[in-house]
């Protein structure tokens, strides 16, 4: 059962942000990609959508993610290790009509010729075991990731970082997994861009 | 100085550009798994048990300050908490791994009267099943969890709170 929608807002800025997107368009499965540019913040963007899913990849300039971490109890050193790890903001949201499930370790980073795994929560939470990193700091990393697994009904969405391990400026094509009703789809985002350390 | 307000305002305005639509609906949870109980004192020092509610309606939010989506919903919730209080449904917001101090902090931006829990090592969202923040869900006055919402809502959408006080019945 699900109860009926809520009113759904777009802001000023928002119609702004997507006058300035570009729209590439995939033939397999019907799915589009959307790239924009931020003309306040200048950072990129990558929407890959198909049948009220949508995936958004939005860069962050790795001072910003140092800053976030260094505000959370993250020594410089590890907090640069972030920055410096090909970080995105992610928004994922279910808007079509089946549930959706992902696990990120089936994504790959396409780059150069090799299939890459994601760096998840778990990959971190081994460095910053190692690194002796103090737990409060490491609960407040963990949440703010993509979660690795999750499930979303008709109208749920999740926000959180992805990290894919490149450095700043390097260029790359993610391939994405998801379940839509139990059935896989495949996608991919090409030429995506990690920020440039500023 | 210049560089730090930079990216203060490209924080700002990325984060609030993106943080703009909420979800939609709650998801019914069939099988109504019972609610782990938790012991957790608020930012006033008052404790709470889970299982002092029993008999009552919950809506039962995890969040934190820095989850942009968290802070999207928060003004809706207290809107909704100022018309559900009265009606004997109950509010309760679960910040997760922060201190008081970050808690206030927030609250002068987004003063809120339900009250806020501190799980701050994470032992209480642990036991739940939630992955990602925002996660709220609708305990029955069985103390069962029925509803089930991820990501950012509009509290005080009238539709969704629904069948949220048809639990009352």
């Amino acid at each position: 059962m699900r109860t009926e929608p809520n009113r759904r807002r777009v802001s000023a800025a928002g119609v702004t942000f997507l006058a300035f997107a570009a729209i590439m368009l995939f033939g397999t499965a019907g799915a589009e990609v959307i790239t924009a540019k931020d003309p306040e913040t200048g950072l990129l963007s990558w929407t890959w959508r198909e049948g009220g899913i949508s995936i958004e990849l939005v860069q962050r300039l790795p001072d910003q993610t140092r800053a976030f971490f260094l505000g959370r109890g993250f020594p410089g050193e590890a907090a640069d290790l972030v920055g410096r790890s090909c970080v995105f903001q992610t928004i994922f949201r279910n808007d079509g009509e089946r549930p959706v499930a992902y696990d990120l370790d089936d994504w790959a980073v396409l780059f150069r010729g090799s299939r890459l795994p994601l760096q998840t929560r778990k990959t971190w939470e081994k460095e910053w075991q190692a690194k002796g990193i103090d737990q409060a700091a490491r609960i407040a990393f963990r949440w703010s990731l993509l979660p690795t697994t999750q499930g979303f009904e008709p109208g749920d969405y999740n926000w959180g970082m992805t990290s894919f391990g490149l450095s700043p400026g390097e260029r790359f094509d993610l391939e994405l997994v998801i379940s839509v009703g139990g059935e896989r789809v495949v996608g991919e985002i090409p030429a995506l861009v990690c920020a440039a350390d500023r | 100085m210049r560089k730090l307000l930079f990216f203060l305002l490209l924080f700002l305005l990325t984060e609030t550009s993106l943080a703009q639509r909420p979800g939609e609906g709650l998801t019914l949870l069939p099988e109504r798994p019972q609610a782990p109980d938790f012991e957790l004192t608020d930012i006033d020092g008052d404790t709470h048990r889970l299982s002092d509610y029993r008999g009552k309606v919950l809506i039962i939010n995890f969040w934190a300050t820095w989850c942009p989506p968290c802070r999207e919903e928060m003004p809706s919730m207290q809107r909704a908490w100022v018309n559900i209080k009265e009606e004997g449904i109950l509010m309760l917001a679960v910040n997760v791994g922060e201190d008081e101090d970050r808690i206030f902090e927030f609250t002068a931006s987004y003063p809120v009267e339900f009250p806020l829990l501190m799980d701050q090592d994470s032992t209480v969202v642990g036991a739940w099943p939630v992955r990602g923040l925002p996660t709220t869900f609708v305990v029955d006055p069985q103390g069962r969890l029925v509803y089930r919402a991820i990501g950012g809502r509009e509290w005080d959408d009238p539709e969704l709170l629904a069948p949220v006080r048809a639990l009352k019945e």
